[in-house]
């Protein structure tokens, strides 16, 4: 298939990049070139200036020994499948009834997106005291039902779980709004098919929705991975990546190591080695879904 | 409710403090009451904020100068320094920083001298010294009262016991000394659920919670993370028997007395269970204070008290410093910098820290703080403390490394608290990697025998 | 043939369920800002609505609620509209202008990639670029770094969408003498009009919600509204009344802001379109 290729369409394709390549270069290839140089220098600050001393691959040798980075990615791997997993399947779910139902359907797309407008600060600060184990609404409910307060944040093998719960809450309306997105843009033809005499919802969704939807499914999945792989919010407010290191992620562990710390030098060794992990899984990622959907 | 002395209270108490410090100061402080350029200081929300924040008002109704507040959430601040020092010429003229991050400032050299500013400047002999965080001297890189000046303190904040008085009026208690009346005190009063002996902040804290907690019973019981800190002897003294004795009295504190979820206890946990009555007694710093006389805050209103922190066998107290410093970078124009140092200056003097008392903050001022007719007032009943606690105030490092430092003992500590680890396993470990830290930063320093 | 009409009780069951589930805790935060403190940390479920928390944010001597919600409504409402727009021309260019293979993959694979630097890093690189170019403390300044932020996003999104549309369409248009930017503007666009709308919802909450860059890129003038919630975390005292009264009032344009994007919006790009 050839479309022809006169001097405007040249002209065309460089204006619609123009922008996009532009900020990239400016502002994301610069500050990772800075990473990287950081990354393998010691930092330090006399008489207001900075004093960069070279060191090789000393900082990326010490990451080996570090266990609490190695708890953290653990951590983060376990906090971001099952996470996302479990939001991409309510995502699904929800997207698939709304567009299904007739009526309410304004109602209930608002009301599953509010949870993404609600600043992160401040869904971890209320969401705190939600579980607080002397006055929290989550125990006061369950009292309700005379089970014993837990301490949801305070116990080592709960916390994880709990912070999980509340990003659940938080970014469950993203994969909704991208789903629902994806199905409404599906031919009408196919809702009308899906309406024949004998199919049940099981099988509509097997045979019919699921193959459809993958592309956007994919996307959605790839994204939220992502992101979730960058928590942040939820850890620092809620349970400082205590108790003990249960809940350490790679974002706290970095923001620590290059904010709180200012280790400059070590923060930037570890940011670009998770930046490499991430990015080699991507690929991985990319390359399987590259298999299963066509022509991407 | 308008608060405050009227601006003829205040005139005359600042010509009257003029008047008496006029031997000892020379005449170039005073002629720094001229007009100045508009400055800028950067500093952090907090309750005693408000306290601050009209006293600078006041400063510019006197004086007809301008300031400008930059105000950030906790964390926020440090960033906006750091960046703000790092670059050419720096956005903040006056730097508001806290007791366990100015050591970056100090020791990168980012801030100057305040004689170099102005030669005549002089710290008010009254100005409480904060275990000398105030002066540096750059050659052995430690806090000698012969050093420069580098800062002048802001804010006091440092941890107090805060108990419940009208249940030690009730139960015919009194007022511990030693941790282990403390201990015996809370016993008495432990009813959980409905109310806690005593809550520990044990969580694992960003930047520190469980560290900062029990830094008082570690010195008062005669520990200490190095051995000479002052003489530059760096050895990590943090897993002797004396630290053991701290921490193991600390853990028992939680277990006889405590909440029984202490591990996951952070400050704001522990102000929510003294606001609504549920603990008996915390260890808490002065800041936090404003909140409990407050109706809509508070559901314990008058009923709390505030005592020193209590001490352990060597007989002294040790409330940890978490207090405020006012530091001014080169990077900035010299006009803004005098402009800075004449706030100060006027900061400093008696009229305008009762003001700020006055306002809400604990003044800085050890004359104000003593001062027992101010102590009638039943709304500076925590003064006496906290006047007593000024001679005995510990920093915890001077350091920046002491950030990496202190990460180990949140985590360390933490687990010790949540029964992951024994209490000499948890020194023991803090040991080890403090001094890994330590060496890797080229500093003179060595280890002791480990714990059994 | 026979159509059935189909029972959606299972269905509304199953999202008035959840609607719960997502409703109850919101209710709770929207609930703090008209509670006491001292209410809302002993956790009382019933109380007696207090306004203070909504007087001090909004009329206190101290505030900055107003400058701070129009200073996040204009960055978030031209950062929304400067990426979708760029999104979409890249994304067109990336799926349709036959770029070499490798280009796609490097863009794609980059956003991917910049996308886990954590933000305090990024921040840290640009404080003294932008200081240098006096950038900080400016509305392009922040609008550049939430394009910079969330572009990457957004083209593979929109890419992803503009994937899905036939190419027979575009063909059929061509014979027909369309030039390109007609072509995105009355063919394109309408048939993506969802995932186009679903993206710039995205894109608008995430600059409305963005803190590390707000926080240490802007001064007074240009401080937004998460910055100003998050200066309610004090340290020794967290207002939590205040921070959940801010984010309520800060919902208000949202709130409106989705409603008029799912009507109007919708609507209006997809009016025109050959179906």
């Amino acid at each position: 298939m050839n479309l022809s290729k006169p001097v405007s369409e040249l002209f065309w394709r460089r204006l619609a990049l123009t922008p996009a390549v532009g900020i990239f270069v400016l502002l994301s290839l610069l500050p990772l070139a800075n990473l990287i140089a950081m990354s393998v220098h010691e930092i330090s600050w006399q008489n207001g200036h900075s004093v960069w001393t070279f060191i090789g691959t000393s900082h990326y040798e010490r990451l080996l020994d570090d266990g609490l980075l190695k708890k953290g990615f653990f951590n983060t791997i376990i906090f971001s499948v099952i996470g996302v997993t479990i939001q991409i399947i309510l995502g699904f779910l929800l997207a698939w009834g709304v567009s299904r139902i007739s009526r309410g359907r304004v109602l209930y797309r608002t009301i599953f997106i509010l949870p993404i407008l609600v600043p992160g600060i401040l869904i971890g600060a209320i969401w705190k005291l939600m579980l607080n184990y002397d006055f929290g609404l989550v125990n006061g409910l369950i009292g309700l039902l005379s089970v014993q307060p837990i301490d949801w944040l305070g116990t080592a093998s709960l916390a994880l779980p709990s912070v999980i719960l509340v990003d659940i809450w938080h970014w469950t309306p993203f994969c909704f709004l991208l789903l629902l997105a994806g199905f409404e843009s599906l031919p009408q033809e196919l809702h009308e098919a899906a309406l024949i005499d004998g199919v049940t919802a099981w099988t509509e969704l097997r045979y019919i929705y699921i193959p459809i939807m993958k592309p956007v499914i994919v996307v959605t999945f790839l994204f939220r991975f992502m992101t979730s792989l960058k928590v942040f919010d939820e850890i620092y407010l809620l349970t400082g990546g205590g108790p003990g290191s249960s809940t350490e992620v790679i974002s706290y562990t970095i923001y620590r190591t290059f904010f709180t710390q200012d280790q400059m030098g070590y923060g930037s060794a570890m940011s670009v080695a998770v930046l490499f992990a991430i990015a080699l899984m991507m690929v991985l990622g990319f390359s399987m879904s590259r298999y299963k959907v066509q022509g991407v | 409710m308008k608060q405050g002395i009227s601006r003829r209270d205040l005139s005359l108490g600042a010509v009257s403090a003029g008047a008496l410090s006029a031997l000892a100061w020379s005449p170039s402080a005073w002629s720094q009451a001229a007009k100045q350029t508009p400055f800028t200081i950067v500093i952090n929300n907090s309750p005693w904020f408000d306290g601050f924040r009209k006293v600078v008002e006041a400063y510019e109704a006197d004086t007809g100068n301008k300031v400008n507040l930059d105000v950030n959430p906790f964390g926020g601040s440090l960033e906006k320094q750091r960046a703000s020092v790092r670059t050419k010429d720096g956005m903040f003229d006056l730097l508001i920083m806290n007791g366990l991050y100015y050591q970056e400032f100090y020791h990168g050299g980012f801030l100057t001298p305040l004689n170099e500013i102005d030669p005549g400047f002089k710290l008010d002999p009254q100005m409480v010294r904060y275990d000398n965080t105030v002066y540096w001297n750059e050659a052995t890189k430690s806090h000698d009262p012969a050093g420069k000046l580098m800062s002048v303190p802001v804010n006091g904040n440092i941890p107090l016991l805060y108990y419940r008085a009208d249940l030690y009026e009730e139960n015919k208690l009194k007022v511990p000394e030693t941790w282990d009346e403390l201990l015996a005190n809370a016993k008495k009063l432990h009813n959980p659920p409905k109310i806690y002996g005593i809550v520990q902040r044990g969580a694992r804290g960003a930047p520190n919670d469980v560290s900062y907690d029990w830094w008082p019973y570690l010195n008062s019981f005669n520990g200490n993370l190095f051995r000479n800190e002052a003489k530059g002897d760096f050895t990590i003294t943090i897993n002797s028997p004396e630290a053991k004795a701290a921490l193991d009295f600390y853990l028992r504190m939680a277990k006889e007395a405590g909440h029984p979820q202490t591990g996951g206890l952070a400050q704001a946990q522990i102000i929510q269970n003294l606001v609504t009555g549920k603990a008996a007694h915390a260890l808490l710093v002065i800041a936090a204070w404003s909140q409990m006389d407050d109706p809509a805050k508070s559901a314990v209103v008058g009923k709390l008290n505030a005592a020193k922190v209590p001490h352990g066998p060597n007989g002294k107290p040790s409330p940890v410093l978490g207090h405020w410093l006012a530091g001014i970078p080169k990077n900035v124009p010299k006009a803004r910098q005098t402009a800075a140092l004449a706030f100060l200056n006027w900061f400093q003097t008696r009229g305008s820290q009762v003001k700020y008392l006055q306002a809400g903050s604990p003044p800085v001022r050890q004359d104000v703080l003593s001062d027992q007719a101010l102590w009638k007032d039943p709304k500076n009943r925590w003064m006496a403390a906290m006047a007593e606690s000024s001679s005995y105030t510990r920093l915890m490092w001077s350091i920046p490394e002491g950030a990496q430092i202190g990460d180990v003992l949140e985590l360390r500590l933490n687990q010790a608290v949540i029964g992951e680890l024994t209490s000499s396993k948890a020194l023991n470990m803090i040991a080890d990697e403090s001094h890994a830290i330590l060496v890797r930063s080229g500093y003179k320093t060595g280890k002791i025998a480990p714990l059994a | 043939m026979k159509i059935n009409k189909k029972n959606l009780s299972i269905e509304h069951f199953f999202l008035i369920l959840v609607a719960c589930f997502v409703l109850v805790p919101f209710i709770w935060i929207v609930a703090a800002g008209f509670k006491t403190q001292i209410s809302l940390l002993q956790g009382e479920i019933f109380f007696t609505p207090n306004l203070a928390s909504f007087r001090e944010v909004l009329f206190s001597k101290t505030t900055e609620f107003f400058s701070n919600a129009w200073n996040s409504t204009v960055i978030a409402v031209i950062s929304t509209f400067l990426i979708v727009f760029s999104a979409t021309l890249g994304g067109y260019a990336v799926e349709r202008m036959q770029c070499p293979r490798w280009l796609i993959h490097t863009l794609l694979g980059w956003s991917v990639v910049f996308h886990m630097i954590p933000p305090i890093t990024l921040v840290a690189a640009w404080f003294p670029i932008y200081r240098e170019l006096r950038l900080d403390n400016t509305y392009s300044g922040m609008v550049l770094a939430h394009m910079a932020l969330h572009l990457p996003m957004a083209l593979w999104l929109m890419a992803n969408f503009i994937h899905d549309v036939p190419i027979e369409l575009e063909e059929a248009a061509r014979i027909d003498g369309c030039s390109t930017p007609y072509l995105i503007w009355k063919i394109i666009v309408p048939l993506i009009a969802p995932g186009l709308a679903a993206t710039a919802i995205l894109m608008f909450i995430f600059s409305w919600n963005e803190f590390t860059v707000a926080l240490n890129m802007t001064a007074k003038q240009t401080s937004t509204v998460p910055v100003a919630i998050a200066k309610f975390a004090q340290g020794y005292e967290i207002k939590y009344g205040e921070m959940a009264a801010t984010a309520a009032l800060a919902l208000i344009p949202a709130l409106l802001f989705l409603l008029l994007g799912q009507r109007h919006i919708v609507k209006g790009l997809t009016t025109g379109a050959l179906k």
